[in-house]
């Protein structure tokens, strides 16, 4: 049996009510996109690691050479 | 101005009072004058009142009321207007998103200023928030922002393109957010500016600060504030910045 999805609680003014249709969409593109900016955050994070390890120095002595 | 007058008279034992004399009597409970001058030659002269303790009169040059205390006129009203004023209100409890109320902002005030405090939140991750018209936020690509922190977890964020980044919240601790909003009514760019503190790793607390900008000239009426995952709870209140 199918269940209605849960949306998360928003409150305007004083009114408190459930996310509707409009929002709760918006909601899910703004969650997809937080995960594709951490995403992308990340794999930056690796590929400049992966340049350190190669070249064999950290992260301080790369800031030295470049400052 | 026909209630103004040039004196207070003071009728004698056995004199005639004509009409013009009761009119002027009765045509005002409390005298008014023109302006300070000559509120103060209307008293104390020939046939005139002795200005005393409990005297009231009205000024039509400034519009204000004035009593005379038995020293000095002081006056009673109108209060002057505050050049800050109070508009609205509200607490929250473990919710995803606080909108102001519809028509928060309104063509009587240009700027504004937005007290927000979260005492909890139920993950750690940015702040974000939007501007709202009718009803809906404004999930237009037009939003810029940058801010700062003073913080070593807490450093700082630059604004998606679809809403403003204001600041961080920590699951384990309180911000607090002052924020001065310029323009959202006018047909033109909104821009916004703040300055907070967050939590920041263990028991330190991170100052941050910010500015955002809507680049369209959409007419908002109201703001909504959220985290960027999970829930928070706290209050805020809005006031507005007199034009004049």
């Amino acid at each position: 049996m199918a269940t209605a999805t849960v949306k998360p609680t928003v409150q305007i003014g004083d009114e408190v009510r459930e996310m509707n249709e409009v929002e709760f969409a918006q909601y899910e593109f703004d969650q997809a996109q937080s995960k594709i900016a951490a995403k992308e955050l990340a794999d930056k994070a690796i590929a400049r690691q992966s340049v350190l390890d190669r070249l064999g120095i950290t992260a301080d002595e790369a800031a030295l050479l470049l400052g | 101005m026909p209630n103004e007058q040039t004196s207070v008279p003071l009728f004698t034992s056995g004199e005639v009072l004509t009409a013009a004399n009761m009119n002027l009597s009765a045509g005002t409970g409390v005298p008014v004058f023109t302006n300070t001058t000559t509120r103060d030659a209307g008293f104390g002269g020939a046939n005139e009142k002795v200005l005393a303790e409990g005297q009231l009169c009205y000024l039509s040059s400034t519009n204000v009321v004035q009593y005379y205390d038995g020293a000095a006129w002081a006056t009673v009203g109108p209060a002057t207007a505050s050049a800050f004023t109070f508009i609205n209100s509200a607490s929250f409890s473990a919710v995803s998103s606080v909108s102001l109320a519809t028509n928060t902002f309104s063509a009587t005030y240009d700027n504004y200023k937005i007290i927000f405090l979260v005492t909890s939140s139920s993950a750690n991750d940015t702040f974000d928030c939007r501007f709202r018209a009718a009803g809906a936020d404004n999930s237009t690509t037009n939003y810029l922002s940058n801010w700062v922190a003073s913080g070593a977890s807490v450093s700082g964020g630059v604004g998606g393109t679809s809403k403003l980044s204001l600041a961080f919240v920590k699951a384990s601790g309180v911000q607090a957010l002052t924020l001065d909003i310029l323009s959202p009514v006018l047909a033109s760019p909104s821009y916004c500016s703040w300055q907070g503190r967050s939590n920041d790793s263990g028991a330190a607390v991170a100052a941050l600060t910010g500015a955002g900008t809507f680049t369209g000239s959409t007419s908002f009426d109201a703001m909504s504030f959220f985290p960027n995952s999970g829930t928070i709870t706290g209050s805020y209140r809005v006031y507005g910045y007199s034009n004049s």
